[in-house]
């Protein structure tokens, strides 16, 4: 009986037609592809994208500039005299260039000022664009609430 | 010129009418090729969870213009290895056979003229028209072996000695395949081929086309057939994926001729399996000969549309078997066209005699 189920299916190219089967499955599933330019897709509360930095908070320590490993973040801190009443830096740079997106200057920062945002479009003509100041350092204050929102939803055992 | 000189002067006959036949037959079939390379490609990301290739145009229709025009403005590279003229004229050697094969085609009914006379919708109906195609697509495979060895570089080599035995592989099997064909029909004809199966009558049954008694025969040629258009899983000379082909060191225009090649042989073969096992552009359930005497149009149009549909049934099953199976080596594959197909086919042959004998009218 054995070996004629084996002959059968030698005969009727079981395997094959097997194989067939399963491919065409897979015809009629969902795709998987993402339609990125007409579809956006919605981020996870943890995406790590472009650095912003909140420049009233920050209080011109470099503790970011020494956490980042590849240097890419340069502080300006004010004048002696004006450090004593306003520590707010004179100039802010950050190289997303050469940004790794680790976080080691969001762990580092010890007023919470730096941080990721949901920016993940880095794409530009010239490196020149990629280099971010004071004033292309914006704080999104929408952006910092969506993020903190997974607080909320954590599971908790 | 007169339409006097048109219709009867001997020139246009023998040059004028062919020419203008090919031109007309020429424009669909290079779109058709064009767009079955864009339908593959869709179609196996459909199989792969992909959308396949859908931003040039809606739905990636200009997918095909894209490519070409890629292909046209690269560089057209001629290693110094290579024997320059060989090298230049094989993509050539490779492509006018498949595309030669579409003058035997039988496409639609044929036009009766009020004065009793038919004309076939075909530009050549050659009396040996089957053979003619099967002798043709043997000089394809020399274009390939030629591309091979005229490169000066071993991998080609190596590709056009595996697209060789390849060839002794499934040569043979497929003229078995449709041998058993031309004995039902009885003709080597492919508009007697086709007319036969409308008019062929088994057990008292019509429309039964050779696919049902010729069911093994059927197979075989499936077979011999994804073979002979060196696709997977028998795309041995090529081997886009592991094995580096045939056309290794071609660049820019001369690939595409190799490329264009590969598909026109993929219509082809679909156009002749629907010609040969699926009754050519016969309309499934309708007897056509007597709606023509009162739609004549309705059955032409309603024809051509049969045949397209049973074509791209091939093509589908083309674009399926690549989604599924892996390659063969090319032992396994002689094994396969020797000690399998060939028994096969010949047994068929006698069995497709026997019942020709008996049950068909």
């Amino acid at each position: 009986m054995n070996a004629l189920l084996r002959f059968v299916k030698m005969v009727t190219f079981w395997e094959l037609i097997q194989g067939l089967v399963i491919t065409n499955k897979y015809l009629f599933k969902p795709k998987v592809t993402e339609l990125y330019p007409d579809k956006r897709p919605v981020l996870p509360y943890r995406t790590k994208g472009r650095l912003h930095v909140e420049i009233e908070t920050c209080i011109s320590c470099r503790m970011c500039e020494r956490a980042c490993p590849e240097g890419c973040i340069k502080v300006f801190p004010p004048p002696k005299e004006v450090f004593k009443t306003d520590k707010r830096p004179q100039e802010f740079i950050i190289s997303q260039e050469h940004c790794l997106h680790c976080g080691m200057c969001v762990d580092a920062c010890p007023t919470g000022s730096i941080h990721h945002s949901m920016e993940y479009e880095l794409v530009v003509y010239n490196f020149n664009e990629l280099l971010f100041d004071k004033e292309r350092l914006p704080f999104d204050l929408d952006q910092t609430r969506y993020r903190w929102n997974w607080l909320e939803n954590v599971p908790v055992k | 010129m007169s339409w006097e000189f048109i219709t009867t002067h001997p020139l246009m006959i023998m040059l004028g009418w062919p020419l203008i036949k090919i031109v007309i037959l020429l424009v669909p079939v290079m779109t058709i090729v064009a767009y079955i390379v864009w339908f593959e490609r869709r179609l196996l990301g459909f199989f792969q969870s992909r959308l396949g290739p859908n931003r040039v145009g809606p739905l990636g229709l200009l997918q095909p213009v894209a490519d070409g025009l890629k292909l046209l403005l690269k560089e057209d590279l001629v290693p110094s290895n290579a024997r320059p003229f060989l090298f230049r004229i094989a993509p050539i050697f490779a492509f006018f056979p498949a595309l030669t094969g579409f003058a035997i085609v039988t496409w639609a009914l044929p036009w009766i003229k009020p004065s009793g006379k038919a004309h076939g919708f075909v530009v050549a109906d050659v009396d040996l028209g089957i053979l003619l195609v099967l002798a043709l697509s043997s000089l394809a495979i020399f274009g390939i072996i030629l591309g091979g060895w005229a490169s000066g570089s071993k991998y080609p080599l190596f590709g056009s000695l595996r697209s060789a035995s390849q060839m002794l592989a499934y040569e043979v099997p497929l003229t078995f395949s449709i041998l058993a064909v031309i004995l039902m029909a009885g003709s080597f004809k492919l508009s007697d081929i086709v007319s036969a199966q409308q008019n062929m009558t088994l057990l008292g049954w019509k429309g039964f086309y050779f696919l049902v008694p010729g069911l093994v025969a059927f197979g075989v040629y499936l077979v011999a057939a994804v073979a002979e258009t060196n696709r997977t899983p028998f795309d041995l000379p090529e081997g886009e994926s592991e094995i580096i082909g045939f056309h290794a060191e071609y660049s820019g225009m001369r690939f595409a001729w190799y490329f264009v090649a590969e598909y026109t042989n993929v219509v082809l073969i679909s156009v002749l399996g629907t010609c040969l096992f699926l009754g050519g552009y016969d309309i499934p359930f309708v007897n056509d000969a007597a709606l023509y005497l009162t739609h004549p149009w309705l059955v032409s149009i309603l024809g051509v549309a049969s045949f397209a549909a049973k074509g791209a049934l091939f093509a589908f099953f083309f674009v399926w078997i690549r989604a599924t199976w892996p390659r063969y080596r090319y032992d396994q594959l002689l094994k396969i066209g020797w000690l399998v197909l060939l028994p096969i086919s010949l047994a068929n042959l006698l069995l497709v005699a026997l019942v020709k004998l008996a049950f068909l009218r």
